[in-house]
């Protein structure tokens, strides 16, 4: 088994994120999954490593909370593991976990909601580096989403994900953030192919009509 | 087209997913109403913050805590056994635990008022001079330590039987001597050579203790027959 140096999986990490494919022979995701399969506790790290920065990061914007992210994502990470003898590989490792983490998100929610004292992602919850690197790029023209920082625009942005119906949410957040296909997010969520486009179309009006109504109520 | 066809393929339009016929009907639209072009940008730029959001900080690895919890599964089912709900491993485990709950309950009610009966029985006076106890398994007899007139006193006395009940106290000492049967008359100095006698108190569980003793003195005085 070879090792993983954490540049390869800063690398292989980005082309999650950029929805390449990775080939490579150490870091082949069948190859991996076969290893897992097989009770590899080395390559199944390897596994988790790959994939932690995108589960949590569809987490906390699904929950709106980063502890809570970060504890569903240690347990999405246990289902993985668990089931992860019944993967068939008929869709991708990386739908196959975004499904399980969409049904978790669902299922916790439930609980979640009942204690939840209006907490969520805030600025410094961001990495710093980011913090002063957005910072810096504040534009100031265009149209009122431009006349506030960066960092503003995301806080924003954030609180009119949470005021969404949750399957709105996600459906956005799979699309836009996370950049599935309309087939991988058929996979993830388990809806045809027809619906994941009119449920699209919904969710986008209903975040822009947020967004809008936000903005026009920040300036009066 | 109308406003309202157009704005309900605007989603669609923007991901470039309609027909070529239908984009270009809805562009042609876009073209000549302000309002339409309005609202397809603020979708497009709706679309475009969510795409902007930063990356959540990652500051812990997920995988070490992950590797941490399934290495302490895998310890055997000592550990797993105490995380385990008790209820859905074993569906009948509290329905089953309520007649030993209700036997065990029954036993310490019983032992307890058993162990409070014995207390009180103790602490009323059992074993103590107003109430003697007689010499048993448990009851060692008190044992003669110093011997008072007694004997003198019975050389000095006529044939006759005495039936008494001394009672020997805590300390050893005679505190109570009763004729039951007999010449209460000539007993009488008797039973205050009695009162003298000094014991070694008898004892119930190490504790010393008021013993009740019954003794039958028979005095006859035997002639030898002259031949």
């Amino acid at each position: 088994v070879s090792k993983v140096t954490p540049i390869e999986v800063a690398m292989a990490e980005m082309a999650l994120r950029s929805g390449e494919v990775l080939v490579s022979a150490s870091t082949s995701e069948r190859g991996l999954v076969e290893l897992c399969q097989r009770g590899d506790a080395q390559a199944f790290a390897r596994l988790v490593a790959l994939h932690e920065g995108m589960v949590l990061n569809l987490a906390a914007r699904l929950l709106g909370d980063l502890e809570e992210a970060r504890d569903l994502s240690q347990d999405v990470f246990l289902q993985v593991y668990r089931t992860l003898g019944g993967f068939e590989g008929r869709s991708s490792l990386k739908t196959w976990i975004y499904r399980i983490v969409v049904n978790q998100c669902r299922n916790r929610r439930r609980f979640f909601r009942r204690r939840r004292k209006d907490r969520s992602l805030t600025l410094d919850e961001l990495k710093p580096k980011d913090a002063a690197k957005l910072a810096t790029e504040e534009a100031h023209e265009g149209s009122p989403f431009e006349q506030v920082s960066r960092i503003e625009r995301a806080e924003r942005v954030q609180k009119a994900l949470l005021q969404l119906s949750f399957e709105h949410r996600a459906i956005l957040l799979l699309r836009e953030v996370e950049a599935l296909s309309c087939e991988q997010i058929s996979a993830a969520l388990a809806i045809p192919g027809g619906t994941v486009k009119s449920r699209l179309a919904r969710a986008r009006e209903s975040l822009r009509r947020i967004l809008v109504s936000g903005l026009e109520g920040g300036r009066a | 087209v109308s406003c309202r066809a157009t704005r309900a393929r605007l989603s669609a339009y923007l991901d470039r997913d309609l027909p070529p016929l239908e984009a270009q009907r809805v562009a042609a639209h876009l073209a000549g109403c302000a309002g339409c072009v309005g609202r397809f940008r603020s979708l497009q730029r709706a679309v475009e913050l969510l795409g902007e959001l930063p990356l959540v900080e990652n500051s812990e690895s997920i995988a070490s805590r992950v590797l941490d919890r399934l290495e302490l599964e895998s310890r055997g089912p000592g550990l797993a056994l105490l995380f385990r709900p008790i209820g859905s491993a074993r569906p009948l485990i509290l329905p089953s635990l309520i007649p030993a709950a209700l036997v065990l309950v029954t036993i310490l009610v019983g032992a307890l008022a058993l162990d409070h009966k014995g207390t009180s029985a103790w602490e009323r006076g059992w074993g103590t001079e107003a109430d003697p106890v007689f010499p048993s398994g448990g009851v060692s007899a008190p044992r003669i330590r110093e011997r008072g007139p007694a004997d003198d006193v019975l050389a000095g006395m006529g044939e006759g039987t005495l039936f008494l009940e001394t009672v020997v106290a805590r300390d050893g000492s005679v505190s109570n001597v009763t004729l039951l049967a007999g010449d209460s008359r000539t007993a009488l100095p008797l039973l205050e050579a009695l009162r003298k006698d000094r014991f070694e108190p008898g004892r119930f569980a190490g504790r010393p203790v008021a013993v009740s003793v019954y003794r039958l003195i028979s005095r006859m005085d035997v002639w030898a027959r002259i031949t």
